[in-house]
């Protein structure tokens, strides 16, 4: 057992009112700068949609990720071969297009236009080649639906749905989308990191965060095709890329992340978990429909004394421990399985989870008067708006039984606390619900108080980083690496 | 010790350097006089050698060997005569000449003079009329169908002439179009092809040297051309760049067919789609 100490994310969609703030935040902190102006570290997508860039997660074009061939976990994009011949150009790279050209408004247009018969207008302006441009894209361009016959229809979510199932979910009185906040996603398995010819991508090994060394990075930008999420920008001004640093300088002084910070809707959560981290080869070579329990598996319970002792062995300090045994995003993942990873089928393990959204039952027009299937608006899950089948696609690797267990739980919690504090519910019904959905009223009590009550404190609970024995203050970690090599295979036979 | 090496082989360089025979000044006349100049066989582009030791003193000779240019620079009448006569040919400087060299080329010369017939009298070239048969395999040694006798290569391979073919011959060489004119008739180009004067095709020939028969059809073939006056055609060169376009866009076409899965932009043929949906 290899136990690591990682910083995990997960975010509560049921909660997500899409209003941005987070990727403001992210924007004025982080990517304000030249050759930036199109990255979003942060961003927040509309599902049905096909998000930023469009259709990143079609990797029948982007090759992101990892695939399992010949029994080895093999990048898409990017296998050996592949790097000489794609050196200079890598062929599934997106183009500024798949994002948008980034542009202003000519402003001065307005106070300095002679005087005519038209209104002055401010013209937009390519911030690339500071022409004016034709603005035929942007980010969120397809936001709450906009263009949706376009991009909403072109979701790569959609598939294995039926014709019928399309047809409701894009019909006006039944129309039906949520939000979908991202950012990087700070991989156990990343292949970001893995495909970077130059070493300039690292994975923390303190915290698991994934960086990119500004000063390694060659510009190959074998990383961005290779991020199946997309969440590695390439930089055209510095000819370097460029991503989310989950703000660390902000974690190291106690801080949570900007964007988690500014979440208008208290959807975010920040936690450590432990994971062992001998089991990830093994583990992300497993079909798609075991990847969840997979990753389950390797979470590592905090509480578990030979756990708490091989982490210390592994140098992970008590403090932290405890910590992770705080975590709200455990608690989420691993004991109310709540959450869930977003296309974990691209097998990078990812480390953000997703508390998938409750949506009402299904509406038809019936004789001009619009009638519901069910009477209880939010009660059956498989008349939900958002077909099952595609939740499953986002959430659960084309599987729905995993969505529809934390789908129920949260009904349930929410049926038996408006037992509690309406009570036009019944509570014998409500707990006969919280049986089905595997939920002791305890349990409801404790995911009722940190899905609605959370405070601060319980929202982000940030473990020390302890800087203090980090050694990037005196060395180089990777001179030392190169330095320390692998060490010995066998001990040698006479002393050194 | 070392002083004693260099010596030696300054000797025996200048020994064999300064070893020149009446048998290799022939030879020399052979390779690099006989394209342009007779000994009593009349006037190729140079004049008739015969008797010239008579006609202008050693030592004008000697110089104008040495340097031809020279001499035509300072404004000698004799030598500018020479030239209109030539229709302004510059006899070019011979390769490895010395003033020794140019004296035994005068003693040589005096020498062959005086004979009734001279070995350098040139290639004799029968008046009779070209038949269309010699211009036909003159055509067919031009271009290399039919193969030169002693191995040597065709003409084509560096050459271009009208009527070779669509694309013209090699462009290393002059176009010989106008060879036959320019070479002064039928004796100045057959003794050019006989022992060709410049430093390129000699180095190729001089090993394979044209056969007497194949000489006759080369020069029917190349008077066949300068009678019939045709100018250098554009054709090839516009067929060159249309098989060169051609080429171009068979390539570019093979390549799109090779990489034709690759990405091509995604958010556009989305667009595009539905565009073209909304208008059919």
């Amino acid at each position: 057992m290899n136990v690591r100490s990682h910083v995990a994310m997960m975010f509560h969609l049921d909660k997500c009112i899409g209003c941005h703030t987070c990727s403001i935040a992210c924007k004025n902190i982080w990517t304000d700068r030249k050759g930036t102006e199109y990255m979003w570290w942060n961003n927040v997508e509309t599902k049905p949609g096909t998000g930023y860039p469009t259709k990143w997660e079609d990797q029948s074009k982007y090759s992101g990720g990892w695939e399992v061939k010949d029994d080895k976990l093999k990048l898409k994009s990017t296998d050996k071969h592949k790097v000489i011949t794609n050196i200079f150009h890598h062929p599934n790279q997106p183009s500024m297009d798949d994002y948008y050209e980034p542009w202003t408004y000519d402003y001065q247009n307005l106070f300095n236009a002679p005087e005519g018969p038209d209104q002055p207008t401010a013209r937009p302006i390519s911030m690339v080649t500071g022409k004016p441009m034709n603005v035929e894209a942007g980010p969120n361009w397809d936001d709450d639906l906009g263009g949706s016959p376009i991009y909403a229809a072109n979701d790569p979510n959609l598939k294995n749905l039926t014709e019928e199932q399309k047809l409701q979910l894009f019909s006006v009185e039944q129309l039906v989308f949520f939000y979908f906040p991202r950012i990087c996603n700070h991989c156990m398995n990343p292949s970001c990191v893995a495909a970077c010819p130059s070493g300039a991508l690292y994975k923390r090994g303190e915290d698991g965060i994934v960086l990119l060394d500004q000063k390694r990075c060659r510009g190959w930008r074998f990383c961005v095709p290779a991020c199946p999420y997309k969440k590695v920008y390439y930089n055209w001004s510095t000819g370097k890329s460029e991503k989310c640093i989950l703000c660390y300088p902000r974690l190291e002084t106690g801080q949570a992340p900007a964007c988690f910070h500014s979440c208008v809707g208290r959807i975010r959560y920040f936690g450590e978990l432990l994971y062992d981290a001998d089991k990830i080869e093994a583990m992300a070579k497993l079909p798609d429909e075991e990847l969840i329990n997979a990753q389950r598996e390797m979470i590592l319970d905090p509480f578990d004394p030979h756990v708490i002792s091989e982490a210390r062995r592994n140098g992970i300090p008590d403090d932290v421990i405890e910590y992770a045994q705080k975590s709200p995003v455990y608690k989420f993942v691993k004991v109310w399985k709540m959450a869930l990873p977003p296309h974990i089928e691209f097998r990078t393990f990812p480390m953000l989870f997703y508390v998938p959204p409750m949506a009402p039952v299904m509406a038809m027009r019936k004789d001009d008067k619009l009638t519901s299937v069910s009477d209880n608006l939010f009660h059956d899950i498989e008349d939900a708006r958002v077909p099952l089948q595609f939740l499953g696609n986002l959430f659960g690797a084309g599987q729905t039984g995993k969505v529809v267990y934390a789908l129920k739980k949260q009904k349930a919690v929410r049926t038996y606390r408006r037992a509690v504090t309406v009570g036009d519910i019944d509570m014998a019904t409500a707990e006969q619900m919280l049986r089905e959905a595997d939920c002791s009223v305890a349990e409801a009590e404790e995911i009722y108080k940190l899905t609605s009550l959370c405070t601060f404190e319980e929202r982000f609970v940030i473990p020390p980083m302890h800087r203090e024995m980090a050694m990037e203050g005196t060395t180089d970690p990777m001179f030392r690496k190169q330095e320390a090599g692998f060490g010995f295979m066998a001990g040698p036979k006479r002393s050194v | 010790m070392r002083r004693i090496i260099l010596s030696v082989t300054v000797a025996l360089v200048a020994g064999i350097a300064g070893n020149v025979t009446a048998q290799d000044t022939a030879t020399y006349f052979k390779q690099n006089c006989v394209s342009c100049h007779t000994i009593g066989g009349g006037r190729l582009t140079g004049p008739d050698l015969k008797g010239v030791t008579q006609r202008k003193d050693r030592d004008w000779l000697q110089a104008f060997i040495l340097n031809p240019q020279s001499k035509i620079t300072a404004g000698d009448p004799y030598a500018l005569k020479l030239v209109e006569e030539a229709r302004g040919v510059v006899m070019p400087p011979a390769p490895g000449i010395s003033a020794e060299r140019a004296g035994l080329l005068l003693d040589l010369i005096e020498a062959e003079s005086a004979l009734e017939v001279s070995q350098f009298r040139g290639v004799q070239v029968s008046s009779a009329p070209f038949t269309p048969v010699d211009v036909e395999r003159g055509l067919a040694l031009f271009r290399g169908t039919q193969p030169l006798k002693n191995g040597g290569p065709a003409c084509i391979s560096c050459h271009s002439a009208a009527g070779v073919g669509g694309l013209g011959g090699g462009k290393l060489a002059p176009d010989l179009m106008r060879v036959y004119e320019r070479l002064q008739g039928r004796a100045g180009l057959s003794a050019w092809l006989a022992a060709p004067g410049t430093v390129t095709m000699r180095a190729v020939y001089e090993k394979h040297p044209l056969d007497e028969k194949e000489i006759h059809s080369l020069v029917a073939f190349f008077e066949k051309q300068s009678m019939a006056g045709t100018q250098r055609v554009a054709a090839s060169q516009l067929n060159f760049l249309l098989c060169g376009l051609g080429g171009a866009v068979l390539g570019l076409v093979l390549l799109d067919t090779i990489w034709r899965g690759r990405l091509r932009g995604v958010r556009r043929s989305l667009t595009q789609e539905q565009s073209s949906r909304g208008k059919s």
